[in-house]
């Protein structure tokens, strides 16, 4: 079991699964921005995919590219080409599988990307209020491993 | 600038279903790592900027919604999928990239260091290429034609007589 790489949207509709990873990117460019509406569009090569529950909805975001997301819950899934599929890395129940090597259209970067790590954080126990209501939250994502039913019963 | 001089923002999801226009100055920028701001958009951290006491129309459909926690909805296009609202009892933010100008809002701030992935810090360190110098890409991009919605706001969308 362990070394499935397993992954799927926010809500847990779509699921996939993958026998192996090819190399991980993040693009820069203003369409993988949108998609994403992110800083940029993190991807990699998903060799052998499955999908294991449901399958996404595609939008065709230029005469070559296809995007797959869940149409329950929104989560930005693919990027098809006629090489193959690219999976969100977001969206792998272990993102930490894959590091990105490559930058692509650099042109397109905006300019604050580079200093995100330098920004200051919140640190915990510094807004009370902000912590009993974080404390207070239940969240329905789907968690990070695959599940025989989803949601669970009761909330459904 | 509206007429008033209150600043004024638009932006919307990657197909244009969704559109939005903004009246008034946004409240805090900030990018979050929480493993929920993660999966809801496929993505290492999602940039957000709350909407704050600015006024938010939704001037073209509106965004469907996730109930993402007990406390908070996500609004996405249903249509092309472009996460764009996070909303929360202290009000809505947007995802910063859905604006037209985004390089108009830095964040400022880092949420759910917990969550953050071990090679973000790294990621301005990385080897850079244009998409064309991309060899695994390089050809058929040449061919290509997108069919994203530009950066403003436009009369009917997409143009007749376009690919679908």
């Amino acid at each position: 079991m362990s070394d499935e790489i397993t992954g799927g949207c926010q809500c847990g509709a779509v699921r996939f699964r993958c026998a192996a990873l090819g190399r991980a990117s993040l693009c820069h460019c203003r369409m993988c921005q949108k998609a994403f509406g992110g800083f940029y569009g993190p991807l990699v090569t998903a060799k052998g995919l499955t999908w294991t529950r449901g399958e996404p909805a595609r939008f065709q975001s230029s005469n070559v590219i296809r995007r797959g997301f869940c149409e329950k819950c929104g989560t930005p899934l693919t990027y098809e080409y006629e090489g193959g599929t690219e999976i969100a890395i977001g969206a792998l129940d272990d993102p930490s599988l894959a590091a990105p090597v490559i930058q692509l259209n650099p042109a397109d970067k905006l300019d604050f990307v580079a200093g995100l790590h330098a920004l200051p954080w919140r640190p915990a126990g510094e807004n009370p209020a902000f912590d009993a209501f974080m404390a207070s939250v239940e969240s329905y994502q789907h968690p990070d491993h695959d599940t025989e039913t989803w949601p669970p019963e009761e909330k459904s | 600038m509206s007429l008033d001089n209150r600043p004024v923002y638009t932006g919307g999801c990657q197909c244009g279903a969704v559109r939005f226009r903004i009246e008034g100055a946004l409240g805090d920028a900030s990018v979050c790592h929480c493993r929920m701001c993660q999966k809801a958009s496929g993505n290492f951290y999602l940039p957000l900027v709350s909407v704050h006491s600015a006024r938010l129309d939704w001037t073209r459909a509106e965004p469907k919604r996730f109930r993402s926690s007990s406390h908070a909805w996500r609004g996405f296009c249903a249509e092309c999928g472009t996460p764009l609202t996070y909303e929360a009892p202290d009000g809505v933010a947007l995802a910063i990239a859905a604006f037209d100008h985004p390089e108009e809002i830095a964040p400022t701030v880092q949420w759910g260091l917990e969550g953050k992935l071990p090679y973000v810090d790294g990621v301005p360190g990385l080897p850079a290429h244009a998409t064309l110098e991309d060899v695994e890409a390089e050809h058929f991009l040449r061919e290509l034609k997108s069919y994203q919605h530009p950066d403003h706001d436009t009369e009917s969308w997409p143009p007749e007589g376009d690919h679908e």
